[in-house]
């Protein structure tokens, strides 16, 4: 076993934290190679700072005890669903949608917070829900406890946030033990309401599904990005142009190539070496975590490994096809290697959440 | 508190149903990635190529157009062209009216041309004034600090040094026509200039040179970030023109306020020393984008400017035929030169009576003298013993009838008539009557005057009828080496030369003897031998088209001379459109062009007006023509 026991019977768990650390590592660099001679110049170091206020954050939440976290998850989850309010009702509009609080010169994604307090009441529910079958109120009481910020989050509107969201529902219901027949009716519940559902999508967000479905039909509007990104990826070959060598990345033929579109630079870059190097460290990192799940001491931690593993494993599944066009672009990051403040601080949150966990596994406290 | 139930058991078992899926899942990505990087890498790699690589052309600079003495007569100058970047704008509205106070442009224009950008990609430049002066520049230039968003490019631009000045020799350049790109085989692009008409056309190639190419790194926004490569321009070749540009200055004077043409070319070689088509228009009027008023007016005038009337207007040419039918009569022996047939002033032909020009006649002529005074009787009595199919005969082997084959393209082919052209082509039978019209240069004749003067090249030159060409010699600018013209003949007749002599005699005795027709024109220093003819403009529609301009149906004035004498070097055919007679209204000109080639006299000083240097300043030059009206 990778881990380091501590004095006191404390375990850290190095896999995990080395890929997570890696994977940030590699986010600064592609963030500086694809900013760099940009007027996001400088954006590299920003990523920086930001990794250490998520290394802050995971080593806070590393030591903080989740038990104490899971037993307020309630308040905790109901003082992060204030901000999203306040955004609907006060949010100035960034790029079209009400998701951004800005602070100075800063800004946040208050729905990144609210996912990690989800996660926890997630867990807390069902640390208590603990029967052998899944009872029909859990499975409302975890409707509504994804749903409700899922539902805010809809509103302003941000359809790439709601999707992350989603993962708690599935690790809930899989994890809780839900039976064959209940998946078939989730099945059919949800066909009925993806009908229903296209109409309250607004035009860019049809657009961008149908451009998925289609890619040709509109190689300049929302079809340019998965053309571009293609391209990209593709142009990479095995081994890549070289750092900084990338000209979709270098000449800027790739959009929101430093956020959403890093793995593009990466796979142009590097090449497939660097593609599997980036999946290699997340298969090191899900699969440890989900190991560290199945040696955690409680219920509560099992699930909040689960819930936090299973919603940045998603990102990840959801960004990487994205580039390739076998997922409509959504919007949704890399996690630790995409720029952007809340993405990278939340996912090393995400990270301490799940490290402490594994810290805790033969305490007393 | 710790909690275990006995499904922990279950958990741990789907956690590992999990963990495979998770492997499963990244595994499958990784195989996806490999197809696109490494199944399908080289198409994709080409598409990021063809992304980011950019062919821009760079235009070859065009050759210069010169006369033979290497005087310039076209040549390029550079072109400011003021430009927007809506990038580097702060507020464009008063950026336009910066530009518009700065330079005096007209406000609505430059809005409308901004709006009209605004549709284009914001990195392309919105062209705001074509050819400022350099004033202008400089003005602009001054404020480049201030207003970045304004920058001046240069370009080349034909410059037509003389103006209207041998205009139609030398042509036109403006923007190539769909049809155009595509005949040239797609070599040129739309927006590309091309020469029109005049040896701007006819050597398009050779003076437009090759262009070269420059692959451009460009960014996702187009602009140009890094060169990669080059291939440079092949400049286009020189061109020597045949042209004297004096001579052609004296015929352009004498035709300043005179409608017709002139053809000088050299007998023994073809090569076109003056070629005049009057009125003339600016060539540079179409470098500049001629404004649609000019246009119109070039095209209202009546005496259509762009015409050129050399190659392109043809003419009863009256009596100056009458030496060809001379000589083909004396060659098929159906005429003694020293029988004299009687004038009386007029004759009857096949019932109907024809005059003579001189009211009196001319009593006794034989065939000089005929000649010599031109005598209308006679030639009638000659048209008649040949009868119209020996003159068809006669006169297509001067080339009457078909293209002289100049270098410059629309020429026109004239009409030499015959019983067969009358059956299959007019529909109406030859009368014989229209035979003695045509034997003194009337009926359905008509030629045009590049074919007068290469019929009179090639009756001097014993028959062989040189091409006429504009075409000198090219010069390659970087090694200097010269493609000289070959000159090429249509060996039509071999004329027997004392026979021959005797209708040069005639054209002598015209210019030099009393009582020629021409004898006021004859040159001090070297003798001109020549023929004067005076074209009726007859018709009814002619007539209808002149209206109340009763100046339009005055007769066409003729004179096709030659000289010297004894060696013909120089050829001259002078057509004044409605000049009245040709030895008042042509032959003059002539004489003019023979004392500056080969007279002792003094020549006839330079004209202002053409001969004028073009000043040394682009700029001043062109806000000297700004003011202009």
């Amino acid at each position: 076993m990778i881990g380091r026991g501590l004095p006191g019977g404390r375990r850290l768990d190095l896999v995990v934290l080395g890929c997570a650390l890696a994977l940030a590592a590699l986010g600064v660099l592609f963030v500086a190679s694809a900013t760099g001679g940009t007027r996001f110049e400088g954006l590299a170091g920003r990523q920086a700072i930001w990794v250490a206020v998520g290394l802050g954050a995971m080593i806070a939440a590393i030591l903080f005890d989740y038990r104490v976290l899971l037993k307020f998850s309630f308040a905790i989850y109901c003082a992060s669903l204030l901000p999203l309010v306040y955004l609907l009702a006060f949010g100035e509009r960034i790029a079209n949608v009400r998701s951004w609080i800005r602070v100075g010169h800063f800004q946040f994604q208050p729905a990144e917070l609210a996912k990690i307090a989800t996660a926890l009441l997630v867990a807390y529910l069902f640390e208590n829900e603990d029967d052998a079958r899944l009872h029909a109120s859990t499975i409302f009481k975890l409707g509504a406890i994804v749903g409700t910020p899922a539902l805010l989050v809809f509103l302003q509107p941000d359809m790439g946030l709601v999707m992350t969201f989603l993962p708690l529902v599935f690790v809930g219901l899989f994890f809780g033990g839900l039976p064959a027949r209940g998946w078939v009716a989730i099945g059919v519940i949800v066909v009925l309401f993806a009908g229903g559902g296209w109409f309250l999508l607004k035009d860019y967000q049809k657009a961008r599904i149908g451009t998925f479905l289609n890619p040709d039909t509109d190689v300049l509007g929302s079809g340019y990005q998965v053309r571009q990104s293609k391209i990209a990826v593709g142009s990479g070959g095995f081994s890549g142009k070289g750092f900084r060598g990338g000209t979709q990345s270098q000449l800027r033929f790739l959009p929101v190539q430093h956020t959403d579109f890093i793995l593009a630079v990466i796979a142009e870059e590097w090449g497939f070496l660097g593609v599997i190097l980036v999946l290699g460290l997340f298969a090191g990192l899900f699969l440890r975590a989900l190991k560290l799940a199945q040696t955690a001491r409680d219920r509560g931690g099992v699930f909040l490994i689960l819930g936090l593993t299973g919603m940045i494993f998603f990102s990840v599944m959801i960004n990487a096809s994205m580039m390739i066009g076998l997922a409509p672009t959504t919007g949704i990051p890399l996690p630790f290697v995409s720029y952007g403040g809340s993405s990278v601080a939340t996912a090393f949150l995400a990270i301490g959440l799940i490290l402490g966990v594994e810290y805790r596994r033969f305490a007393n406290a | 508190m710790l909690r275990i139930r006995e499904d922990r058991q279950a958990l741990a078992r789907r956690i590992e149903v999990s963990r495979v899926a998770v492997g499963t899942v990244l595994s499958l990505l990784a195989v996806a990635y490999w197809t696109v990087q490494i199944v399908r890498g080289e198409y994709y790699f080409s598409l990021s190529e063809n992304n980011r690589i950019r062919a821009v052309k760079i235009t070859a600079p065009r050759g210069y157009v010169l006369d033979r003495n290497g005087a310039t007569l076209v040549e390029n100058e550079p072109a400011y062209t003021l430009h927007l970047y809506r990038r580097e704008a702060k507020d464009l509205n008063a950026s336009v009216d910066f530009i518009v106070d700065l330079l005096g442009l007209s406000g609505e224009r430059v809005a409308s041309r901004v709006e009209r950008g605004r549709k284009e990609p914001e990195f392309v430049p919105i062209p705001i004034a074509e050819n400022l002066g350099i004033e202008e520049v400089a003005a602009v230039q001054a404020r480049a600090a201030e207003h970045p968003e304004f920058a001046i490019t240069v370009s080349q631009r034909r410059l037509y040094k003389h103006g209207g000045s041998a205009a139609h020799a030398l042509g036109y350049l403006s923007e190539a026509t769909p049809e155009q790109i595509k005949n040239a085989g797609n070599v040129y692009r739309v927006g590309d200039w091309i020469g029109q008409k005049g040896v701007e056309s006819a050597y398009e190639r050779l003076l437009s040179g090759a262009s070269g190419e420059r692959r451009v790194i460009v960014d996702s926004h187009g602009r140009e970030v890094a060169e990669e490569a080059r291939l440079e321009a092949s400049p286009g070749q020189n061109l020597f023109l045949t042209l004297d540009l004096e001579l052609q200055g004296i015929a352009e004077e004498y035709f300043r306020d005179k409608v017709g043409s002139v053809v000088a070319l050299d007998p023994r070689s073809g090569e076109i020393l003056a070629l005049v088509s009057s009125p003339s228009y600016d060539p540079n009027w179409f470098t500049r984008r001629v404004t649609s008023s000019e246009w119109n007016g070039l095209l209202a005038n009546p005496d259509r400017p762009l015409q050129n009337r050399a190659i392109q207007n043809m003419y009863s040419p009256g009596s100056v035929i009458k030496p060809f039918l001379a000589y083909g009569a004396l060659a098929r022996g159906l005429v003694d030169p020293e029988a004299r047939i009687f004038c009386p002033g007029h004759a009857v032909f096949y019932g109907r009576e024809f005059h003579c020009h001189k009211k009196g006649g001319h009593g006794l002529v034989n065939l000089r003298d005929a000649i010599k005074m031109s005598c209308d009787v006679y030639f009638y009595t000659l048209g008649q013993r040949l009868g119209v199919d020996r003159i068809h005969e006669i006169l297509t082997s001067f080339g009457f009838g078909g293209p002289t084959g100049v270098d410059l393209s629309f020429e026109k082919s004239g009409l030499v008539p015959s019983e067969d052209w009358a059956r299959s082509r007019r529909g109406a039978r030859w009368y014989p009557s229209e035979t003695i019209s045509v034997a003194i240069g009337q009926g359905p004749l008509l030629v045009t005057p590049m074919q007068m003067a290469r019929a009179l090249a090639g009756l001097l030159e014993g028959g062989r009828l040189p091409t006429p060409h504009l075409f000198y010699s090219s010069q390659d600018p970087r090694t200097g080496s010269q493609l000289r013209y070959k000159a090429e003949f249509h060996d039509a007749i071999a004329l027997a030369p004392e026979k021959l002599a005797v209708v040069e005699d005639g054209m002598w005795a015209v210019v030099n003897e009393p009582g020629g027709t021409a004898y006021g024109s004859r040159v001090e220093g070297v003798e001109m031998g020549g023929k004067t003819g005076t074209a009726q403009v007859v018709g009814k529609e002619t007539t209808v088209r002149a209206g109340a301009d009763k100046s339009k149906l005055k007769d066409h004035a003729w004179f096709a001379g030659f000289g010297p004498v004894k060696d013909p070097l120089m050829v001259v055919v002078v057509f004044v459109e409605n000049g009245g007679h040709g030895n008042l209204a042509a032959a003059p000109l002539a004489k003019a062009l023979f004392e500056a080639r080969f007279g002792v006299v003094p020549k006839t000083p330079p004209v202002p007006a053409v001969r004028a240097e073009a000043p040394a300043s682009p700029g001043l030059e062109r806000a000297a023509r700004r003011e202009a009206p």
